[in-house]
This record gives structure tokens, C-alpha cells and sequence, in this order.
């Protein structure tokens, strides 16, 4: 275990960025994100989710990945995807790293999406426990531990006050560790009493909020009885059909493909989409989900019926980002208090 | 400089095509042949696969693929001109070149559950093309299946797709039996008329085939409810069906019926299994 | 319970067993404190969970649209800037008043619950009362009262129409407000900017759009059936994330809204970045009062709306020789 005094952060995150490229949580019109960081950002680590869900790193919004060309009617296609550069992110909460690992499971599995390999080799994650979770917070009903990151994090990081504690978890996390031996201070009981404090009082925060009992078992598990129960067109009633939900959300990642140029240059890329969209699954011969009751249906049975039935765990951790951002107080949450016969 | 000598080349990246040759099927229906520019096909599959076809700057589009696999030469894609992809597709000429890449999705099971068995192939108007294929690769290895049936549908004459092979190549093959109907009489048509689910009742077919059936979606419900009719389960039936597919290798998110991918789980589905998914395709 | 949540059940009652309405659209409350959601019932026995509070943000005429296409006669709760758009909505002849019954909400302004959480107030929390500028806090540890419009949404904080300009059944007094905002200090300001220094403005705002549509999708009046940015045909459907697509988007929006927002501030509420649209809309609204005359007439439908009617002596700003340029 490793620790850096707040004040040195800032060389810290100059001596990653000698090496990587640095996203960090950037304050911009009262908004936080994580974008890259240079000298004299307006850095917030106390925020404790950003407004958009970091998944953009790994699945960008847009990634033109093919470019063609015409040349004496031959057809010429070039490879342009993925990323090269070495990054690291600091500061993304357990949750959002868990993200990564079950976008992984969409993306990493066969036939291997190269892009989002390219990315996430690339990166280094530094985590950092949440000392604060908040009323929309329900990681733990997918067993995210707030005070404890581990899923998708190659560094796990706690904020004790003076300092913030450091502790590698992967190879790549080992690596930078090595590259910071300067700045990185040696922990001593001190410290390692006031991580057990701080994980302690975390874990009190957690128990007192108000989701804390939010229980997934109490879904049922037959696909055709969840598809086919009430509560889709009751609940779906206020949907709007904006994707704001799926585009918030760190595990939604269903997108698009789009050409776009003219017919002897052009450019094909991938972007967001979204299954609340009229015309998410529009054919030129019909539409098997018409109304926003299937669309909206879809979305959740996804989340917590479709995902879990293929790759073991729900498609949801928890952050609470569409809780607020919702126009209409809709959400995950609701549906599956709605799904328990509530 | 295709890219495709490079390692780790994504699967979303297509191979450059030649468009073979074009035949012309019906007013909107036609045939393009695809081979490599070096000539050949550009893979190897199995019937009932399907592979996206691009065309830049239009975009792509999934489509099954009609010829046989043990056609070595070319691929063969019947293609109805109903969005902006196949629009274009229909205006381009021979030569042209276009994307392509796949094969995507299973198949239907012609190394283990067909072999052997009677087979009876319901099809209905541009559902042919993904039979063909299986009936070709059958027509190929004919001592290795039974009996064939093939029942096939259109609107008109006119709107029969593949006019040689029902015509003439497979009613010449051993034990294969070929019955056309049209849905309206028209002066000149000799054979049946009415809707192909009616028609399977009329045959009095046995009901110890394997059917594999594929049409417009009211087709195979029709035609599933007349199978089971006349005494075929679920189990004895596969169909193959289409949804908006964006990537083909399942990970867009579009294409799903419950939780299997119409493009990686399908396009084939047994219909006792398709029973048990939700109902929405 | 709230005074007005009383009548606001007792009129919901009334109105469905007589058969003066077939539904109601109204809000009901969710387990947080900030959730209360707007719904649609048409059982009685739903009219007790009928809500007002100050997180009863939503605007219900956006859902009349489609609902009247399913019922005949409809009640809808609406405050003072809703009760604008449904007027809008009844210009646009999108809406056919005579089957829609109004309970007008006179209101204070409705709790920003973002800025209840920049506070801290948010820990325990487990409701908010408010009665006129008056908030009070009640949690697990005890109540907290605060005077003032501190947590009100930045929307609230410009209203120029608390009370409902129509309705035939008003369900409270009328609220007033002597704290008369400057109407349009925020479009001024970005008016002072450089041409440049705007356009920057501007290009970075539109660059942080997601392409949600959440703005689209709340709006009272984007009540196109098919809109231009969802129609395949249309060769605008590109969700590409590239700052023309996005400022395409918008400026097309706005335009479609122009002389028709009623600067309820919604498009900005939802906004999951941040994006000021509100000032794009109210610089249009003060531009066409200045160049047409005050326009309110979403607070009287007899009057004819300035871009949709012409007069010979219109400003007409591509007439050369009053503009300059080549001629």
C-alpha cells in the first residue's frame, strides 16, 4: 500500500501525463467529467459521479473505424479504429469500473470487437472508493463494494483526507506504480487505521441508504412471464422515448453504423444508439417494436433478464445516473420494485 | 490497400467484392453473383448463413446468401429492392465492386439432424433465396438425404424467383418434387393457385419430414399453424428470420428476439425453441 | 395534507364519476423525496394518490397529444407556464380545447433537486414542503426551514407566468410576485459578445451534446409526429457526434420552435450537459418582440402569432436596402 499527499497531486498528474494521456473528473459550467487533463483544469475529485458515465473512453459516441476510397472504380477500404495511445484514468468510482468489465463481456467476447480491445489495453484505471455514496447510489444490490474497488481497476484508490491511499491491483497498475516511485509515499499503521475507518463508515453510509434493500432476487427469472407481465405499459406510459437514460448509463452500449461521404471518399463509423429510438429496430417492411411500451420493455428486460441469462450478471450497477437525469422520475429502480410485485 | 492482410483486423471491417454477374429475377428481385477480385468466393459458410453487403457511402445491409456451399466460384445473393442499400445495389453494374463481409449466424443443420431424413421446404416469395441454398447443397450431396418437397409461393409467375431451378433442375433430380402455386389465377398459369399454407394442407404430405420454412413473417405463421395441422411438431420444423441488423456479430443490440441475437444465435431457429422466446419479431 | 392536493383529489374524483372527463393526467408521488411523476388514470380509486408538491415539474399538456387520440375528454393539472403551452398547442391546432377540462395550479416554483444536493441537504432526507417561498427540510434527524428561492430551478427564477392564464377550475389563489426579473439579462450578455467570441460560445455549448433528445422529447411544442431527425428518409437521421450534426440539431430546433416557445426552460431543465438552450430560444422570443411587437399570445389564442401570419409593412430583414450588403 502506497499513499499520495493531496498536495502533490498535481505533480502526480503531471508525471502521468508525461507518460500517458490523463483523464481525470473535470469541472466545465458546472458540470463534472472525465475528459483529458492538462495544467490549470479544474479538477474535482469530491463529485461523487460525473454527469456522464465514463464509458466514452472505451465506446467512444463516435468512432469512424473504416475509411473508403474510389480510385479508378477500384474500391479501397482502410482500417482506422481503435486507439493507440497509452492512457490512465484517475478517480472513476467502483461502479463505473465494474462497467468496464461488463462491457468487456459484450465487446471482448467472440468475434473480438478490436477497437474496444485496442482501448482497453491501453488504459490503466485508478479507482476510488466512494467516501460519500449518495440517496440514488444502489451498487450494492449488484455487489459493487464502494468501500473496496475491484472490478475493472488496475489501481484501488481511498481518499483518507491528508492523503490518498494507493494500492495496485494488476500488472499494468504495478507498472505505473513503479513510474511514480517518487512521488508515492510509503503507508504506515497510521494510514492502514484510517483506511479501516474510512471503509468502516462507508459501509454505515451504505446500509443507511435508501435502496440499500433493493433485492434483484425478487425478479422472476422466466423470460416469456417478465416479457409478457402488466407493468411494461403502466410504467412505460410517461416514457418520452429520449435516450438520455441509455446514453447516461455505463453499460448501455448498443450502436450504430453509419457510411457518411460521398461515393469516392467517405468514412463509415459506429456511434450511440438507442433502443428507446423510434427507429432502433425500423426496417424498410415494419418495425417489431412499435410503440414506446416494447421499446421501453426491451431496455429493462435487457438490463436484468436478457444480459443475465448470456453472460451472468445484470447489465446495471447501480450509479443512479438515470435516476437523475430522467425528465420524467423513471427508472431502473422503479421497474424492478415494480417487477418484485410491489 | 485493403486492410485485410493486417492481424487483429476487426470483424466490422468488409473485404473488397466484384459484382460476377447480375440475373434478374422479377420486377424487384435479382441475383448478384460475388466473387473476389482475384476471383472465387470470399468465404466459406454454411446454408442458411448470411453476410453483410456495403456499399459505400450508402451503408450496409445483411442478406443470406442463395448459393450453395459447395459452390467453390462465387457467392450468389437474391436481392429485393425495398431500402436505400438495396436500391443501389440494383443500380450498379457488373464490375462494380462492393464490400462484403461474414459469414454470420448458424445454419441450417445439414451435417447432422438432415441427414438422412425426408425434407420438405415451404418457401414463400424472396424466402427462397436462404432454401436454395440448403437445396442445392442437398441437390450436391443427394445420397445422403431423403426425400425432397418443395413447396413454393408467389404473389404471380412473375414473382417466382430462381424460374430455372424450380422449373427445370429440380424436378429432374431423383426423388425431389417440386409444387408451385401463385396466390391469384392469371391467364398462362396452368399449376396451383392459393396461399401456400393452404396448399400444404391440400398436398397431404406425410408428416415424418423435417420442413424448413421461410417467407414473409405471415407466411410462416400461417404455414407453421398448417404443419402443426397436419400433424408435424415444433421439433420437426426450422425456420430462418430477419431482423435490423447493424454489426451481424452480436454486439449492436438491435437484432434480438429475448435474449438471443438474430444474428449470431440465429438466423435458424427450431420452432419449439423459437416458442420459448418472447414474442417479438 | 397540502391544501391543494386535498382539492387537487377532490376535483380528480368529481370530474371522473360525473363523466366530465374519461382520464386525468396528473402526477402521484414515488418513494424519494424528489420523485413525483407524472401519470394517466382513469380509476377513482387512483385519485387518492393524486400530488402537488414543488417537484412537480413535469409539463402535462405535452402528453394530451397523444392521450386524446386514445380518450375523449381529458383533465389535466396544469401550472402557469404549462397552461402557456397548452394554449400554444391549441394555436397549432394540435389539441382540441373543447375536450380538455384545465385545473389550473398556481405556482411558486418548482425545487431543483440537484441544488438540494450542492447544498447537502439531501442526507436523510425524507420530504420537502413548500408553501409560497417558504421550504422546509424534513429528514431522519429533524426539520430544517428555509426562506427564499435558493433551491428554486434557474427556470423558476425567470418565470414570467406563475399562474395559469386558463383554466376552468382554479385550485388555489393566485400567487404573486413583486421580485420582477429583468426578462432577458442572460441573452443580453451573450448579445455584448464579440461575433466571434459568440460563435465560440456557441460551438462549445452544442459540442457537449450527447444527441439525446431529451430536450426534443420534453419540449410541449416539438409535437411533430415523425420529426425530421428521426425520419431515415429524410437524410438527417445521422447520430454522429460531430459538432456540425449538433449544431444542426439545435439551430433547426430552435427555428422550429420560433414564435412558438413559451420559455417554460424544460429543454434546459433536462439537458444532461448543461447546454443553455433556454437562451437560444429567448433571444429568438426577444428578437421577434422586438422586430413584431410584444408577442404573448400564448396568453390569448385570439391573437395571431407574428410567424404565422404576414403584413406588408413586417420587418423584413433580407430586403437589401435596409441591411446593407451587395446590391
Amino acid at each position: 500500500m502506497k499513499q499520495v499527499y493531496k498536495r502533490d497531486l498535481e505533480r502526480l498528474w503531471q508525471t502521468i501525463s508525461e507518460h500517458f494521456e490523463l483523464y481525470l473528473p473535470l469541472e466545465q459550467d458546472g458540470k463534472v467529467n472525465f475528459m483529458p487533463w492538462k495544467q490549470g483544469e479544474n479538477v474535482n475529485i469530491d463529485r461523487l459521479k460525473t454527469d456522464l458515465s465514463p464509458k466514452n473512453i472505451i465506446f467512444p459516441p463516435t468512432e469512424t473505424y473504416l475509411k473508403f476510397r474510389t480510385v479508378n472504380k477500384r474500391l479501397c477500404f482502410e482500417s482506422v479504429g481503435g486507439k493507440n495511445d497509452k492512457y490512465v484514468v484517475f478517480g472513476m468510482r467502483p461502479c463505473d469500473a465494474a462497467s468496464y468489465s461488463i462491457l468487456d463481456k459484450v465487446f471482448l467476447q467472440e468475434p473480438i470487437d478490436r477497437f474496444y480491445e485496442e482501448r482497453r489495453t491501453n488504459g490503466i484505471i485508478i479507482s476510488l472508493a466512494c467516501s460519500e455514496p449518495e440517496e440514488t447510489c444502489f451498487c450494492s444490490s449488484f455487489g459493487i463494494a464502494a468501500d473496496n474497488p475491484v472490478l475493472g481497476t488496475d489501481i484501488a484508490a481511498w481518499d483518507i483526507g491528508e492523503s490518498i491511499l494507493w494500492q495496485p491491483k494488476s500488472e499494468k497498475g504495478k507498472k505505473l506504480t513503479g513510474i511514480l516511485d517518487n512521488i508515492l509515499q510509503d503507508t504506515s499503521e497510521h494510514e492502514i487505521i484510517a483506511l479501516e475507518r474510512l471503509q468502516q463508515s462507508i459501509r454505515e453510509k451504505l446500509a443507511q441508504l435508501p435502496w440499500v434493500d433493493l433485492d434483484l432476487e425478487i425478479i422472476s427469472n422466466n423470460m416469456k412471464e417478465m416479457f409478457e407481465s402488466k407493468v411494461w405499459e403502466e410504467l412505460s406510459k410517461s416514457c418520452l422515448g429520449c435516450g438520455v437514460c441509455t446514453f447516461v448509463c455505463p453499460t448501455c452500449h448498443c450502436f450504430d453504423i453509419q457510411d457518411f461521404g460521398a461515393e469516392r471518399n467517405g468514412e463509415r463509423f459506429r456511434c450511440w444508439d438507442s433502443c428507446m429510438y423510434s427507429d432502433f429496430t425500423r426496417m424498410a417492411h415494419g418495425n417489431p417494436r412499435k410503440t414506446q411500451t416494447e421499446r421501453f420493455r426491451q431496455r429493462f428486460m435487457h438490463k436484468l433478464v436478457y444480459f443475465l441469462n448470456n453472460n451472468g450478471v445484470y447489465a446495471c450497477v447501480g450509479c443512479g445516473r438515470c435516476v437523475e437525469k430522467c425528465p420524467v422520475n423513471m427508472n431502473i429502480v422503479k421497474v424492478i420494485k415494480k417487477l418484485g410485485g410491489d | 490497400m485493403s486492410c485485410n492482410c493486417q492481424k487483429n483486423v476487426d470483424s466490422l471491417i468488409p473485404q473488397v467484392a466484384v459484382i460476377d454477374s447480375i440475373r434478374k429475377e422479377t420486377a424487384d428481385v435479382a441475383t448478384f453473383r460475388i466473387i473476389t477480385p482475384a476471383g472465387g468466393k470470399s468465404f466459406d459458410f454454411l446454408p442458411g448463413q448470411c453476410a453483410m453487403i456495403s456499399i459505400p457511402p450508402i451503408g450496409e445491409a445483411i442478406f443470406s446468401i442463395t448459393s450453395s456451399p459447395t459452390e467453390q466460384r462465387f457467392l450468389e445473393f437474391s436481392i429485393k429492392k425495398c431500402g436505400s442499400v438495396t436500391e443501389c445495389l440494383h443500380s450498379m453494374e457488373i464490375g462494380s465492386e462492393v464490400g462484403i463481409r461474414g459469414p454470420y449466424g448458424n445454419h441450417f443443420p445439414v451435417n447432422d439432424v438432415l441427414r438422412g431424413r425426408d425434407l420438405l421446404f415451404i418457401a414463400g416469395g424472396i424466402g427462397l433465396a436462404p432454401l436454395r441454398s440448403v437445396i442445392n447443397y442437398i441437390m450436391d450431396n443427394r445420397r445422403d438425404y431423403g426425400t425432397v418437397d418443395i413447396i413454393y409461393g408467389a404473389r404471380s409467375p412473375e414473382d417466382l424467383v430462381h424460374q430455372e431451378d424450380i422449373m427445370n433442375f429440380w424436378p429432374k433430380q431423383i426423388n425431389t418434387k417440386v409444387h408451385l402455386t401463385v396466390d391469384r389465377a392469371v391467364d398462362g398459369w396452368s399449376g396451383h393457385v392459393g396461399f401456400v399454407p393452404s396448399y400444404i394442407k391440400e398436398l397431404g404430405l406425410a408428416n415424418n419430414k423435417v420442413a424448413l420454412v421461410c417467407g414473409p413473417p405471415i407466411m410462416i405463421k400461417l404455414g407453421l399453424q398448417a404443419l402443426e395441422q397436419v400433424g408435424f411438431k415444433r421439433e420437426q420444423i426450422y425456420t430462418t428470420l430477419e431482423l435490423k441488423m447493424k454489426c451481424g456479430v452480436g454486439k449492436c443490440g438491435r437484432c434480438n428476439i429475448g435474449d438471443k441475437y438474430v444474428c449470431k444465435d440465429g438466423p435458424v431457429f427450431r420452432c419449439d425453441e423459437l416458442q420459448q422466446l418472447p414474442d417479438e419479431y | 395534507m397540502d391544501k391543494t392536493t386535498v382539492r387537487m383529489q377532490q376535483i380528480a374524483l368529481q370530474t371522473l364519476a360525473n363523466g366530465e372527463v374519461d382520464v386525468i393526467l396528473g402526477w402521484k408521488k414515488g418513494d424519494e423525496w424528489y420523485d413525483s411523476y407524472p401519470v394517466v388514470i382513469n380509476d377513482i380509486n387512483e385519485t387518492a394518490e393524486l400530488i402537488w408538491d414543488a417537484f412537480c415539474v413535469n409539463n402535462l399538456s405535452k402528453y394530451l397529444i397523444t392521450e386524446l387520440k386514445k380518450n375523449l375528454r381529458i383533465g389535466v393539472f396544469l401550472k402557469g407556464c404549462d397552461s402557456l403551452a397548452f394554449n400554444q398547442l391549441v394555436i397549432d391546432n394540435r389539441i382540441d380545447s373543447e375536450r380538455v377540462v384545465i385545473f389550473g395550479l398556481p405556482c411558486p416554483g418548482m425545487i431543483d433537486p440537484q441544488k438540494v444536493k450542492h447544498a447537502g441537504l439531501n442526507k436523510g432526507l425524507l420530504k420537502v414542503e413548500r408553501t409560497g417561498d417558504k421550504i422546509v427540510f424534513i429528514t431522519k434527524e429533524g426539520v430544517k426551514e428555509y426562506i427564499g428561492r435558493s433551491f428554486d430551478y434557474d427556470k423558476c427564477l425567470n418565470c414570467r407566468c406563475p399562474n395559469p392564464v386558463v383554466s376552468k377550475y382554479m385550485l388555489s389563489d393566485a400567487v404573486t410576485r413583486t421580485d420582477e426579473e429583468q426578462y432577458f439579462p442572460d441573452v443580453t450578455e451573450i448579445e455584448k459578445m464579440p461575433l466571434e467570441a459568440r460563435y465560440d460560445y456557441w460551438t462549445k455549448q452544442f459540442s457537449k451534446c450527447i444527441k439525446c433528445y431529451a430536450c426534443r422529447n420534453i419540449c410541449p411544442l416539438c409535437s411533430c409526429e415523425t420529426c425530421v431527425f428521426d425520419n431515415i428518409a429524410a437524410g438527417v437521421s445521422s447520430k454522429a457526434d460531430a459538432d456540425c450534426e449538433q449544431q444542426f440539431f439545435h439551430i433547426i430546433r430552435a427555428y422550429h420552435v420560433a414564435g412558438r416557445c413559451v420559455d417554460c426552460g424544460e429543454c434546459s431543465r433536462v439537458c444532461p450537459v448543461g447546454i443553455p438552450l433556454e437562451k437560444l430560444n429567448r433571444k429568438i422570443i426577444k428578437d421577434i418582440n422586438q422586430l413584431y411587437g410584444d408577442y404573448t399570445a400564448d396568453t390569448d389564442i385570439a391573437k395571431s402569432p407574428p410567424l404565422g401570419t404576414y403584413k406588408v409593412d413586417d420587418f423584413d430583414p433580407f430586403d437589401g436596402s435596409k441591411q446593407g450588403g451587395k446590391k
